[in-house]
């Protein structure tokens, strides 16, 4: 019968040869390589920095809009919904990037793979909220978008009727694109940029990185 | 320090340790391709960490953690498109004896490694490198009595997994 510490003695002995067996290629490690390299995570943090400014930017001009519109409901409402999607989703984007920045590699692993799936686990259900909350946003989108750019009411040039054909639309495409998501996720393996995104759509994305959570919680405090 | 300063002790250091990088990629990653762009991550960010490493831990603990927190992620990861890798034709890493010159004990370990969820990679990888449980736990931030209980388990799932290739 084998047992872990025999074996462990064999793994010392296949240790103390393996100075002599590798080989690590310096010219790699120079800080000209490595900031090169470095420049993969920088281009992440600048795209979430540019992401927030945008957010921002359209904030702000929602914001106005809705200001100039407080008096009037059908305008004031459609952009209030608009602009605190906005907030929200800019709310969440200021999480991942506080967690992000919080992220030391060299605390304990328990610590770091937490942060880490925190971190997933948060832009996981952002992406899945968006993309299902989006089939709503295309009306208030269209009456804010018509009103603010071309000065036109879009209750009088569409039709209320029209309008909340669209809304009730949007709503009904929900289930459907869940249902869809779920469906299909399987048999995407052509592509795995669109598995992934059906994937996250469909919540499986989100349901293993709640387990990972969860196993990471059972080993931090799992005793006999 | 100076950047070149740093550098030479960083690969001074990187060359005392490089047995840790090796082992860490061969725990994490079967396939050699992927094994060298797991090594080359975790060097990247051995090298953004490295200026903050004031020497309180030892070395090799501030490494294992970094290695295992790089390689537990990008075992986890599922798109290979976001690697951060160093863009040349060189390995990192060379084995001058192929992994199949591996002793057939060691084979087994590695074999018994690759079962095993990532944490618990990470777990039997320190011990098998011979960290004390004070050392484990540091390394893992678990308590030295979860350890314990850990490597004991662990023990008890070898020996069933054993009897039952045996059988």
């Amino acid at each position: 019968m084998i047992e872990l510490d025999e074996l462990k003695q064999k793994w010392a002995e296949y240790d103390a040869k393996l100075d002599l067996n590798i080989q690590l290629t310096r010219q790699l490690l120079t800080a000209k390589h490595m900031n090169r390299a470095q420049w993969a995570l920088r281009r992440m943090a600048l795209f979430l920095m540019v992401e927030g400014a945008i957010t921002l930017a359209v904030i702000m001009v929602l914001g106005e809009f809705t200001g100039n519109h407080i008096e009037t409901w059908r305008f004031f409402v459609p952009a209030a919904f608009l602009n605190l999607f906005q907030i929200a989703l800019l709310v969440v984007l200021g999480q991942q990037i506080r967690i992000a920045m919080q992220i030391d590699y060299s605390e304990p692993i328990a610590v770091i793979q937490k942060q880490l799936t925190l971190l997933r686990l948060l832009s996981l259900r952002s992406t899945q909220w968006t993309f299902l909350l989006a089939p709503l946003l295309w009306t208030p989108l269209l009456i804010v978008g018509l009103k603010g750019l071309l000065h036109l009411d879009a209750y009088q040039v569409l039709g209320t009727s029209v309008l909340l054909c669209n809304l009730a639309v949007g709503l009904a495409i929900i289930p459907v694109a869940l249902w869809l998501a779920k469906r299909f996720s399987g048999s995407m393996s052509r592509s795995p940029i669109m598995q992934r995104f059906v994937r996250g759509l469909a919540g499986y994305n989100l349901n293993e990185a709640t387990r990972f959570l969860e196993t990471l919680t059972e080993f931090e405090n799992s005793r006999v | 320090m100076t950047t070149t300063g740093l550098q030479e002790r960083f690969q001074t250091l990187m060359e005392e340790h490089k047995k840790i990088l090796y082992k860490v990629c061969h725990s994490y990653c079967r396939v050699p391709d992927a094994r060298d762009d797991l090594a080359q991550e975790i060097s990247v960010q051995l090298w953004r960490a490295f200026p903050k490493f004031d020497g309180r831990v030892r070395f090799s603990t501030w490494m294992y953690r970094i290695a295992l927190n790089v390689a537990i992620s990008f075992y986890r990861r599922e798109s290979t498109k976001d690697r951060f890798v160093i863009l040349s034709d060189q390995l990192l890493l060379d084995a001058v004896d192929p992994a199949a010159s591996q002793p057939e004990e060691v084979r087994l370990l590695y074999d018994f490694i690759a079962d095993l969820d990532p944490l618990n990679k990470a777990l039997v990888l320190l011990y098998l490198d011979g960290n004390d449980y004070r050392e484990i736990a540091a390394v893992l931030g678990i308590s030295e009595a979860n350890v314990a209980t850990k490597i004991s388990r662990l023990k008890t799932k070898m020996k069933q997994e054993f009897r039952r290739s045996e059988q």
